[in-house]
């Protein structure tokens, strides 16, 4: 595992040095001043508001930093010829990936606080009172932030990046829908519509930000579910993109 | 116990799919060679001979549709027999925001060494690298990255080397360098595997040659038996289109018929002599002297 470890420091700090990290988290801490300067018709709603659009901000914040970070990737080390040192001698695939996600997944973790002290900075400007709920729900979408970033490495396998983004936004768009919702896309066949939507991951369940807008409290439980939930999808998707890798010949 | 040699290539074949689906490419047709302890073996080709995919085969990131290799009697998977090789490949790149201590050192992390910094200077003083030790790798010009990858690649100490045209980026400067170095890890017990069409090289530093041509094994042997192994010789003839000397090498064995059409076509042959044979010689007679 130490090998693992020190590819991870690697790519960590290989990302940090990168300036497409700096420039979605720019974007969304943006995003996320606009969101509080938009004023709301109701002044007493003024921090359900902030609240719900400052985190579904974080949200989509983690899907573009899984794409910016992860879906060039392997494709770029394939290209650059960076990988074949390291796969032909200290590193096996699974290292290699392994790797690879987990210092992205850091990368990842580290911005996605940082947008939640941004949030938090927001609140504080107006005034509003800061919920205790809030480092939970920022913890949710960090999980899910590495269930999306474990779906941009299956895809960079065999999809080239400019696909890889269309792709994994459609996961994403897909896994907020509800049974309901999957199932009315095509009511013809409702049997096999929810045997997909089962099949198919449940970003719903990350989604805490509308109680926590409503004050409402989260049980503990819950919470550990949605965070078992989101790590073994991601292990799932890794092992996917694990027997894709496994399977190629890098020519 | 049975020699065991460092590296045994029995048999091997590959094959790619064509993009479109139908059917597949030939790259390396049921080739079998070997490199013995202490060896230096140069494998010689054209471009687009196989050399490339079976050092990728040897290394495992390729697999090989038929044949065995065996690292030490070993597979190329086994991560124990991997930590004795040493990979040069043809065009290297590495994280380009590092410095190429930095490298090292996250190499030899990964690699379980337990060298320290100083250790790592020095290599980069032998591969020529201690002036830009501080250099962000995206500075550095091929060359740079070749030294760079024999670095990697020397790192801990291997006892097989296998170089994909290691010294194509480089001067000749930079290549006596290389080639030094080269002798240099051999003389400390390193078995070597060169890929090179710098035939020079190969004959200046190796013990053995192994040819490929379209993907088969045209010939192989130590140097002494592929250069003395048959007579050459060398015809001088006067163009008839442009009349200067034309100097044709063949073996004895096409000699004579040779002669005997350059007379019926009235061409004056201006002198016949035994030629020296080069490496370069042999590699344009057994693989006929074009790509493939």
């Amino acid at each position: 595992m130490k090998a693992v470890f020190t590819f991870s420091l690697m790519t960590l700090r290989m990302l940090f040095r990168r300036r497409t990290l700096w420039g979605i988290l720019l974007v969304i801490l943006l995003a996320l001043a606009g969101i509080a300067s938009v004023p709301s018709f109701d002044v007493s709603n003024q921090g359900r508001f902030i609240l719900d659009f400052g985190l579904f901000g974080i949200e989509v914040g983690a899907l573009l930093l899984a794409l910016g970070l992860a879906a060039n990737l392997y494709p770029r080390d394939r290209e650059t010829g960076t990988l074949m040192p390291l796969i032909a001698v200290p590193l096996s695939r699974w290292q290699y990936l392994l790797g690879r996600f987990f210092g992205a997944a850091l990368v990842q973790a580290a911005a996605l606080i940082v947008t939640c002290l941004g949030l938090m900075l927001i609140l504080l400007f107006h005034r509003l009172p800061i919920p205790g709920d809030l480092l939970p729900a920022t913890l949710l979408i960090i999980v899910e932030g590495w269930f999306l970033l474990s779906t941009v490495f299956f895809f960079s396998f065999f999809a080239s990046p400019p696909l890889n983004w269309p792709l994994t936004t459609m996961l994403f768009i897909v896994s907020q829908m509800s049974v309901s919702e999957f199932v009315s896309a095509m009511p013809s066949a409702p049997g096999l519509m929810r045997a997909v939507r089962l099949l198919l991951p449940h970003a719903d369940v990350f989604h805490i930000k509308d109680p926590i807008a409503h004050g409402f409290e989260i049980e503990p439980v819950y919470f550990l579910i949605a965070v078992f939930y989101g790590l073994c999808y991601s292990a799932f998707m890794l092992s996917l993109a694990l027997a894709v890798f496994r399977g190629r010949d890098l020519k | 116990m049975a020699d065991v040699h460092p590296l045994q290539v029995m048999e091997l074949s590959k094959r790619f799919p064509r993009k479109r689906g139908l059917g597949s490419v030939q790259a390396v047709s049921s080739i079998s060679f070997d490199v013995r302890q202490g060896e230096i073996v140069g494998f010689i080709g054209h471009n687009g001979a196989g050399k490339t995919t079976t050092i990728k085969c040897i290394l495992g990131l390729l697999k090989a549709s038929e044949g065995k290799i065996s690292l030490w009697g070993s597979a190329p998977a086994d991560s124990d027999v991997r930590k004795r090789i040493g990979y040069i490949p043809e065009s290297p790149d590495y994280d380009d925001s590092f410095t190429p201590m930095e490298y090292l050192s996250m190499f030899a992390s990964m690699r379980g060494l337990s060298g320290k910094d100083t250790d790592w200077m020095k290599l980069l003083k032998r591969t020529g690298l201690a002036r830009w030790e501080t250099t962000r790798i995206r500075q550095f010009s091929k060359g740079m990255k070749q030294r760079m990858s024999l670095a990697v690649a020397l790192q801990s100490n291997p006892d097989l080397l296998i170089m994909d045209e290691p010294t194509g980026g480089l001067d000749p400067i930079a290549r006596k360098e290389f080639r030094d170095i080269i002798i240099e890890e051999n003389k400390r017990g390193t078995s070597v595997f060169l890929s090179s069409h710098i035939l020079s090289d190969v004959e200046t530093i190796c013990n053995r040659a192994v040819i490929l041509a379209g993907g088969k094994l045209v010939a192989e042997g130590s140097l002494k038996e592929l250069l003395g192994g048959e007579k050459l010789y060398r015809i001088t003839v006067i163009s008839r289109r442009t009349g200067e000397e034309v100097e044709e090498i063949m073996p004895e064995a096409d000699l004579q018929s040779r002669i005997d059409s350059l007379r019926k076509d009235n061409l004056p042959i201006v002198k016949v002599e035994m030629a020296l044979k080069s490496l370069e010689d042999v590699f344009l007679s057994a693989t006929g002297g074009e790509e493939q």
